[in-house]
């Protein structure tokens, strides 16, 4: 053991290495359901050379390793190993912007870089970037993008992997490159910048797309040391409205009519009790919240930016105010006891401390997926129904329905809150959690990001993808030695 | 022209293959997006305008022969020239119908024919007429009864031309007939050929047969100018085409006028005035050789010459056939002209109507072929709601009635003249 | 060398005999002459190679059994659709051509804004079926008449709608797709018979293998059915036209604005351009009708609008002292089309374009203000249904100084490329002399803008042999040229590495010695591992790049 953290010591200096207690602790597991595992080491690096040596010396060394850019608490399992022996790759020191590009509209970040340290620095340079629902606050935002958790508005999605650009990467077998636009030029992004490139384009750079192998693969295939990030032009006007309804279906109609004609920067759906969890500071204001919110809420952004700003977002509410009333509903700037205003400044912006899902009962189990809107609702009736029968109260269960790629899809979410400090609870809501997760799984739920149990109900479902999954993972990870476990391949 | 002189097109040609379909900007629908019915039904590329440009070369180069597929797949064209006005929606120096038929030309000269074309051409020598089994002696028979004078014994303004099918086909002599009478009762000082009359040969230049048609044409162009007429009238758009525009470039320089151009003039002149209703949803079908392909003759006499280096053109401008000036409006104005008529049209209509499947010979030389083009068309037109189908040529007539669309289902068929007649 | 009977008569099991053929005068019009389309190599006066047999699969259980058999008796196979361009061509004397034009299905889900299409539905028939129910697709700059599988899964697919639509591969969703050893593939939610929405996926998307920055160029097996994501359409269901032929216009409602933006220098014009990214007002943006030339393109439009004009008009038109007027107004263009999804939209888009034309000294073009004139642009844009317009002009065209890249990087030297070019013309006269600048291309090749792509049409006479040589040698002449500017590969070039001069493949020893020196070799090195494991036989040609891992010492 001493030999192997001598050789680690070696590639990231003593200081970089950790074997604590404490520290083993705090990656042996996380707020998921995932089984403890604790890892052999925690190793903090600095540079991508310092991650090539070290899959490098994994690689001589059959030992497995976890990358983690995100700082805890960690939701989903992918951080927590599955095999003994693993050495933690936390890279969430590695925090510089390494540029930022007004002209091109481009900033390339570290692993570690959170959204709350990006949208600073964009800020001052007139710029921002679409935003996940209310983030926590050490989430790193190239493993935000990399896991394609879904942005606030569908609209800016050219494809499922916005914002997400270019990246650099140390494959699974140790070599490093980059990808997309990147990976055309020199391995020197100095140079690139020179050469007036940006890192703009993630496709390629050749036949095929490295960067999509990366995205969803729970740092299975490589560890990522920067990615380039398409931003937007920091709105100078900003409006945010609030669409009640007692129906899913006519909410979800009215999203299909404003995303159809392209209007909005910013459209999601909740219901009361998501909506109260994001917006109660406590348990007990979530809980008043939730007794007097509509059942479903759209929530709608409006922006204006650099050119005649008033007149876009003008122009726009008054047009959305006329769809929604063609659904029945009405686009207002506040419901009883929430303005829109407020729900903007939480839905926004990274989480508070604690995480705005642990608010209600301290923890809290997420399944989420893509499906198509028109099928949200038959997802809803499966969950609550499974919730009905497990005794677990229906009420509680959070559901966050966010349209992605302009419309075409949709990440549906039902957060089930809990209170961990009770075995029972802990108990239910984790079968309920496996049972749901089942239900949902064969009515044609697409766990397009497979964490934890998801990954088997997935993959069991499709043998040819599977096997291609294998010969890629093959390819690029050919000693497995990346997060093995997860993903079942 | 021989095959050689197309070298040029050949290798002008630039693979965008637009030839398979109708003008994009017309285009309405998937199910009745393409304008070739060869490719349409055969798929291989070789069937497009494009593919037999490739052909011809391969053909000039001698890296192919006239195989028994290559020889059908050459005569396999009907000669509807939808590719050729799809082709110049960019083009100015390609000719993709002209090639076509020359490459038939090439394969007839080269003895490589389809084997019905035997009888069909046999009949042309014999009988003067492309309907084998039809007799010279029995031509005029559609006319008995008709009190209209001979043009070899009586001097008329107007020669009036029907053609073989209206000639000798039981079913569509009645047309012929009501057309002589519609021009006679308007006042028309209208005469037929006699013993003159015989067929165009048009069909025989579709089919590749130059040489038979051109003897056939000179003959007819003698006759006509012996006659002294001023106006020569048919009904059937393949005399139409053949007379207008092929019988021009070998002198005949008498106006030559399809029915429903002097029905037309006749309402415009309120010479012909409707009585009684006809209420009926109709669709009309556009006879490739009366609409694209009617347009007239003009003559040139030019070079080509090159223009900015690589810019193939010619001096001085030289006429251009693409559809644009076919006679689409006037069957479509006396249709309108008729009291309680509807009129509903079809996705491809005017310069990118669908070809009945009669067109190049084909319903006598492949009639499966032909059925299914027909079928087609069919389809579209019940498509539209109408009632019955219109349209004015005896071919495209012939090849409808009977036919039904991919449901089995049949349309009633009409040539616009039965209309008017029933308008009357 | 011939398939022998035995094989022959294997395949024709699976196709039937009227969808096969081994027919010498069929098999040869399966060969590119690669002087006769832009095939972004030559141009070259030859033919991509006969093939043994050309075969027209009907459904992906079809191609499916083909494919095991050509993996089975080791015979190479390319399948393609509308056939543009040597891309869909065979590149070796053992192989067989799929012809995919039986299949040409479309479904249309509206209320998802997915179209699933079958390799022959082309980009003119998905739009009229999609506008059908008020949505439209992406149509690349190749035109309508091309397949819009090709596009999506085979090539790059960027067009005047990708800075609103963006890219074919943005636009592609879930694909059914048979690999070269014949199984099947189903990306994202198909495979998982969740729908077609999402072609991502499960975890790392297995779609990367079929589609990189280009398609794979029919190189790795065949995609049979693809999702596309559709996008909003506010005009009629089917576009209203009038005018006769060739010179067709639109008739559309007031909400459809399309104009021609003219500015008085390329810094300028390159400032407008990256407004109009991030003004998000654009439905359509392209620099069209330069395509023919700066001296000439408004003598082209008066052409092209007139059902009776012709090019023996381009003479007498460019004396008129009006028209030259006009030309020379719009030397610097882009054309636009702006589509309000409401009276509101369509009234802050046109005042947004009023101010960044304010902001950048820009003007509209008068001439292009015509009715008649706005009507027919707008209907060429929306629909791009001429792609042979690309051959107007003289038959043929490559295009130079192409790129995709950073739009201003790309102005910076436009004038100098345009120099270059008319110099060439003027000293030689192998192409068409229009005027040096004959840029072309997107206003952005990528969603929501970022990157343009454009080239030069240099438009030669594919039957004057000399044209053709002389072609070639200015594409060289502008590679140096590039080469020495920092500006990378000329699209004119572009394939000149995966298919020989001689229309065959390269071998792997010749790949090997071209990326052994790539910028990043291991990009190479990784598609050939991937080839090996996807594409055990090596049936796909030599479109699909690839270094021997060893060769930069990789196991």
């Amino acid at each position: 053991m001493n030999a192997t953290l001598n050789q680690l010591a070696g590639i990231v200096g003593q200081a970089g290495v950790s074997t604590t207690p404490e520290s083993l602790a705090a990656y042996a597991s996380d707020s998921s359901f995932a089984t403890p595992m604790k890892p052999a080491a925690v190793v903090k690096v600095q540079s991508a050379e310092q991650v090539e040596a070290l899959v490098k010396w994994a690689n001589q060394t059959q030992t497995p390793l976890v990358p983690v850019s995100s700082g805890a608490p960690h939701y989903k399992g992918d951080t927590v190993a599955e095999m003994p022996g693993s050495v933690i790759v936390d890279l969430s020191g590695m925090k510089k912007i390494l540029n930022i590009n007004r002209q091109q509209r481009m900033a390339v970040v570290e692993p570690g870089v959170t959204y709350g340290e990006l949208q600073a620095a964009l800020a001052k340079e007139g710029m921002c970037l679409s935003m996940p629902l209310a983030p926590r606050a050490t989430k790193s935002v190239a493993a935000s993008v990399l896991d394609l958790e879904p942005r606030l508005n569908a609209l800016h999605q050219w494809n499922y992997t916005e914002p997400l650009r270019c990246t650099e990467v140390t494959w699974g077998d140790g070599n490093r490159m980059f990808t997309g636009e990147a990976g055309a030029g020199p391995r020197d992004l100095e140079k690139q910048w020179a050469a007036q490139k940006w890192q703009v384009s993630p496709t390629g750079p050749n036949m095929l797309d490295f960067y999509r192998l990366l995205t969803a693969s729970q740092g299975t295939m490589g560890i990522v040391t920067w990615v380039s990030l398409r931003c937007e032009l920091l709105p100078q006007v900003e409006r945010t409205y609030l669409v009640p309804a007692a129906k899913l279906e006519d909410v979800n109609e009215f999203a299909y009519k404003t995303l159809r004609v392209r209007f909005s920067d910013g459209l999601f759906v909740m219901n009361g009790a998501a909506l109260a969890s994001l917006m109660g500071g406590n348990a007990e204001e979530v809980k008043t919240l939730k007794a007097e919110l509509p059942t479903y809420v759209a929530v709608v952004n409006v922006v204006g930016r650099e050119l005649l700003p008033e007149e876009r977002v003008q122009a726009q509410e008054q047009d959305i105010a006329e769809i929604a009333q063609a659904c029945g509903l009405q686009l207002l700037p506040s419901v009883p006891g929430l303005r829109a205003e407020q729900v903007r400044a939480k839905a926004f912006e990274p989480s508070q401390v604690p995480f705005w899902k642990e608010t209600a009962k301290g923890a809290f189990q997420d399944i989420f997926f893509t499906t198509t809107l028109n099928r949200t609702p038959e997802f809803i009736e499966a969950v609550q129904k499974q919730a009905i029968a497990a005794g677990y109260p229906v009420e509680d269960i959070g559901v966050y329905i966010q349209p992605i790629n302009m419309g075409v899809g949709c990440h549906c979410e039902f957060t089930l809150p809990y209170n961990a400090a009770c075995a029972k609870e802990s108990a239910r809501a984790k079968k309920l959690f496996v049972d749901i997760s089942e239900t949902i799984s064969s009515m044609g739920a697409y766990f397009s990001r497979p964490h934890g149990i998801w990954a088997r109900l997935q993959l069991n479902k499709d043998a040819q993808s599977t096997i291609a999954l294998k010969k890629v993972k093959g390819i690029f990870d050919p000693n497995g030695i990346l997060n093995p476990g997860k993903l079942s391949v | 022209m021989a095959l050689q002189d197309f070298r040029p097109m050949q290798e002008r040609c630039s693979n965008c293959l637009n030839c398979r379909w109708v003008p994009f900007d017309k285009l309405k629908s998937e199910r009745f997006g393409e304008n070739c019915p060869s490719i349409a039904y055969n798929n291989f590329m070789t069937y497009s305008a494009r593919g037999r440009f490739q052909l011809g070369q391969t053909i000039l180069d001698g890296d192919a022969d006239y195989t028994e597929t290559i020889t059908e797949l050459v005569h396999d064209c009907m000669a509807c020239g939808s590719c050729d006005v799809t082709c110049k929606v960019c083009r100015y120096n390609l000719e993709p119908l002209e090639h076509n038929i020359e490459l038939k030309v090439d394969a007839v000269e080269k003895g490589k024919t389809l084997p019905a074309q035997a009888g069909i051409m046999a009949a042309l020598k014999q009988e003067q007429t492309m309907i084998p089994g039809s007799k010279k002696a029995q031509r005029l028979d559609w006319a008995k009864g008709i009190q209209v004078k001979d043009l070899f014994k009586d001097k008329a303004e107007v020669a009036f031309y029907p053609g073989c099918k209206y000639s000798y086909d039981p079913k569509l002599q009645k047309v012929a007939q009501a057309a002589l009478k519609l021009l006679i009762d308007a006042g028309a000082d209208v005469g037929i050929m006699g013993n003159a009359d015989a067929c165009c040969g048009g069909r025989a230049l579709q089919m590749g047969f130059r040489a038979e048609f051109t003897e056939r044409a000179e003959a007819n162009i003698k006759a006509f100018n012996t006659a002294g007429v001023k106006v020569i009238v048919t009904p059937c758009s393949d005399c139409y085409h053949a007379l207008k525009r092929q019988y021009a470039k070998l002198g005949l320089a008498i106006e030559v006028l399809h029915t429903v151009e002097y029905l037309e003039r006749l309402i415009e002149e309120g010479k012909l005035t409707f009585t009684k209703s006809v209420n009926m949803t109709v669709t009309y079908h556009d006879p490739c050789h009366l609409g694209r392909l009617g347009e007239p003759f003009v003559p040139w006499d030019g070079t080509e010459k090159k223009i900015m280096n690589q810019v193939h053109t010619w001096s001085p401008k030289r006429p251009r056939y693409n559809g644009a000036y076919g006679i689409y409006d006037a069957p479509r104005n006396v249709l309108a002209a008729i009291p309680g008529l509807r009129l509903v049209e079809m996705d491809r209509i005017r310069e990118y109507a669908w070809c009945c499947g009669a067109g190049g010979g084909c319903s006598q030389t492949l009639p499966e072929y032909s059925a299914w083009t027909a079928s087609e068309r069919i389809t579209e037109a019940n498509t539209t709601g109408a009632e019955a189908m219109v349209t004015a040529c005896p071919w495209c007539e012939a090849n409808f009635m009977g036919a039904v669309d991919e449901h089995g289902k049949s349309i009633q068929v009409f040539d616009i003249i039965e209309l008017v007649q029933q308008a009357l | 060398m011939a398939l022998t009977a035995e094989i022959y008569q294997a395949f024709e099991d699976v196709v039937g005999q009227r969808n096969i053929s081994q027919d010498k005068g069929v098999l040869e019009s399966y060969r590119c002459i690669t002087s006769q389309s832009s095939a972004h190599y030559g141009p070259f006066d030859h033919k991509t190679p006969l093939p043994q047999a050309v075969i027209m699969p009907g459904s992906t259980e079809e191609v499916q059994k083909i494919i095991k058999l050509c993996n089975k008796y080791k015979i190479q196979f390319k399948a393609s659709t509308t056939f543009w361009s040597a891309m869909g061509f065979i590149g070796s004397e053992n192989a067989i051509q799929l012809d995919m034009r039986r299949m040409k299905g479309i479904e249309i889900d509206e209320k998802n804004m997915i179209a699933v299409v079958e390799p022959y539905a082309i980009g003119a028939v998905v739009q009229v079926e999609a506008m059908k129910v008020g949505l439209n697709c992406n149509i690349p700059g190749v035109g309508c008449s091309s397949s819009v599988v090709a596009s999506t899964a085979g090539w790059v697919g960027f067009g005047p709608t990708s800075i609103s639509m963006g890219v074919a591969g943005e636009n592609m969703l879930g694909a059914e797709w048979v690999l070269p050893d014949g199984e099947v593939l189903r990306t994202g939610s198909l495979g998982a018979g969740a729908g077609w929405f999402n072609g991502e996926g499960p975890g790392p998307s297995t779609r990367s293998v079929l589609r990189g920055f280009q398609g794979t160029t029919g190189t790795m097996g065949v995609c049979t059915k693809v999702a596309i994501r559709l996008h909003p359409w506010p005009g009629p269901t089917c576009i209203p036209t009038r005018g006769q032929t060739p010179a067709y216009k639109a008739s559309l409602p007031d909400n459809f604005k399309c104009y021609t933006l003219c500015y008085p220098s390329w810094e300028a014009w390159a400032k407008g351009a990256a407004m109009l990214h991030e003004a998000e007002i654009v439905y359509l943006g392209h620099r069209q009708f330069n395509m023919f030339g700066r001296d000439i393109k408004a003598a082209m439009l008066r052409i092209l609008n007139d059902p009776n004009g012709q090019l023996a008009d381009l003479e007498p038109l460019l004396q008129d002292p009006e028209l030259k007027k006009q030309n020379e107004l719009m030397k610097m263009d882009i054309q636009v089309v702006l589509a309000g999804m409401t009276a509101r939209d369509i009234a802050y888009k046109e005042k947004v374009l009023d101010r960044i034309l304010e902001l950048c000294g820009g003007w509209k073009s008068e001439m292009m203000l015509e009715k008649d004139m706005q009507d027919y642009v707008l209907l060429y844009l929306l629909r791009l249904g001429h792609k042979n317009l690309n051959y107007t002009l003289c038959g043929s065209y490559e295009g130079n100084y192409g790129l995709s890249s950073n739009v201003f990087v790309a102005t910076a030297v436009i004038e100098e490329a345009s120099e270059l070019k008319d110099k060439w013309a003027k000293t030689h006269t192998t192409i068409a002399d229009t005027g040096g600048d004959s840029d072309m291309g997107s206003l952005s090749i990528i969603g929501g803008g970022g990157a343009m792509g454009w080239e030069f049409f240099v438009n030669f006479d594919a039957y004057d042999k000399a044209s053709i040589q002389g072609t070639n040698d200015f594409i060289d002449e502008t590679q140096k040229w590039m080469t020495s500017k920092g500006l990378g590969v000329d699209m004119g070039r572009w394939n000149q590495d995966i298919r020989r001069k001689d229309g065959l493949n390269f071998t792997q020893e010749e790949h090997d010695a071209m990326y052994v020196n790539a910028a990043q070799p291991l990009v190479f090195a990784y598609q050939w591992k991937v080839r090996e494991a996807v594409n055990p036989n090596h049936l796909g040609g030599s479109y699909y790049r690839t270094l021997t891992p060893s060769k930069i010492g990789l196991a």
